[in-house]
């Protein structure tokens, strides 16, 4: 690599790798716990770079494995990036913040939309996502109460409510990765799997 | 002590002999007693990678921090955005272990959001975009496959331009956001953060939806340096060298 190029701006995803065009339907995905089977609907026409990184680490295994690691009853429920260990999972680079776009296409941080968690960066996020078990205007862009940025909703959840819920209410407590909200009983994504993918 | 120091910004650097000096001071002295010490960013002015724990200087920062370890306080270190390569030797070797950028740790009795604070400054949209590129599993291992020296040369070069690039900005754009600040305490349901990065030493107090909240700002060791102090059922109390 050449000394310059640290400086270059970080082109995260080629122009080819957003799904723009017409699709045959909107892809699920199933998200198999050891609570039960939760089905998300994602929405590439309304937020395409954040489907297409979430899909890529569905379909590279990286989600296998892994736990819901911040769970918050009346908040959220939070995954994707600590094996049963509780050990961080390496990622790719982050992808750009598609919440605005979002927003405009009546996606919100509501009761089963999932949206990619991130850090204070508003183009941070990587392979940790959450589902809402509330309503969190304060996550959405355009929000009053928001950083200004907001969290990219893409997606929700068709079937399995029940288990989201059920994971909300599960115990939780001091963990490896926090001293509060780690559920007392590791909550794993046994798979993850395109539905009716290769 | 039953309790918790936190310390960001050292900036540990062989040509930097005062600065190393109070580290070793502070190891040996306020940390030996504490419960756990928290290294919130930037303990090195630059790391290029584990391998370089060779560099004699390294090992024996290392050193301090394993006798430390070994004697039952409890060392974390985060990465700042000079030394954010620090991995899985160096915590072997200084027995500390790596604390996740961001992590929630309970300290003198409440829940306390701990940052290195780069990640606050969302106004310094450049540096952000360097930082997630430099922060990628790609990058780091495209750099880490170079050899030390061609390393060193360029994160030298890099802490060059920076210099000319930090003068050239304004200072707000290279403080924390009011906005990322109150979504860091919403988003974490905390009341207090700590973090380093801005070199702004400070207590601020911060209503965030009605709640009061509080901010700890750690101090720099490019100056006298210091630490926070949080001891079980008392205020915290930032202390300076």
């Amino acid at each position: 690599m050449k000394l310059g190029s640290l400086w270059k701006p970080l082109i995260v995803l080629s122009a080819a790798a957003t799904s723009g065009g017409a699709l045959a339907a909107d892809p699920q995905v199933d998200v198999r716990t050891n609570l039960g089977t939760i089905r998300l609907e994602l929405y590439p026409s309304k937020a395409p770079k954040t489907v297409e990184n979430f899909l890529q680490y569905v379909k590279s295994g990286h989600y296998n494995g892994t736990v819901f690691h911040r769970v918050i009853d009346g908040f959220m429920i939070q995954g994707g990036g600590f094996d049963a260990s509780y050990r961080q999972k390496p990622t790719k680079a982050p992808i750009p913040n598609e919440a605005q776009g979002g927003v405009k296409g009546g996606l919100k941080n509501e009761p089963g939309t999932v949206a990619m968690a991130r850090t204070a960066d508003p183009n941070s996020a990587t392979a940790q996502f959450f589902i809402n078990v509330a309503d969190n205007a304060f996550l959405n862009w355009g929000d009053p109460k928001s950083d200004g940025h907001g969290y990219a909703v893409f997606g929700k959840v068709v079937s399995g409510m029940d288990v989201v819920t059920k994971i909300a209410k599960t115990p939780t407590g001091p963990g490896a990765v926090a001293p509060r909200d780690v559920p007392r009983q590791p909550v794993i994504i046994e798979s993850m799997s395109v539905v009716g993918g290769k | 002590m039953a309790g918790s120091l936190f310390v960001s910004d050292l900036h540990l650097s062989e040509d930097r002999p005062g600065a190393n000096e109070a580290f070793f001071a502070f190891v040996e002295g306020p940390a030996a007693s504490a419960d756990s010490l928290y290294i919130l960013g930037d303990l090195f002015e630059y790391w290029i990678g584990d391998d370089d724990l060779v560099t004699p200087f390294h090992g024996v920062i290392a050193g301090f921090l394993r006798r430390l370890s070994a004697s039952g306080v409890g060392v974390h270190v985060m990465h700042g955005n000079r030394d954010f390569l620090l991995a899985q030797a160096f915590c072997e070797a200084s027995g500390a272990r790596l604390l996740d950028d961001p992590s929630v740790v309970r300290a003198g009795g409440v829940d306390t959001l701990l940052m290195h604070g780069d990640t606050l400054c969302t106004g310094d949209t450049d540096y952000q975009a360097w930082r997630r590129q430099a922060r990628s599993e790609a990058w780091q291992r495209e750099f880490l496959e170079r050899s030390l020296e061609d390393r060193r040369g360029a994160i030298l070069a890099l802490r060059e331009k920076s210099r000319e690039v930090v003068r050239s900005k304004p200072a707000d754009i290279m403080d924390a956001e009011p906005q990322a600040v109150e979504e860091a305490f919403r988003v974490h349901r905390v009341s207090r953060l700590v973090h380093g990065h801005t070199h702004r030493p400070a207590h601020h107090v911060v209503d965030v939806d009605g709640r009061r909240c509080e901010r700890w700002v750690l101090p720099d060791w490019y100056g006298p340096g210091g630490y926070l102090e949080i001891l079980e059922g008392s205020a915290p109390r930032l202390v300076r060298f």
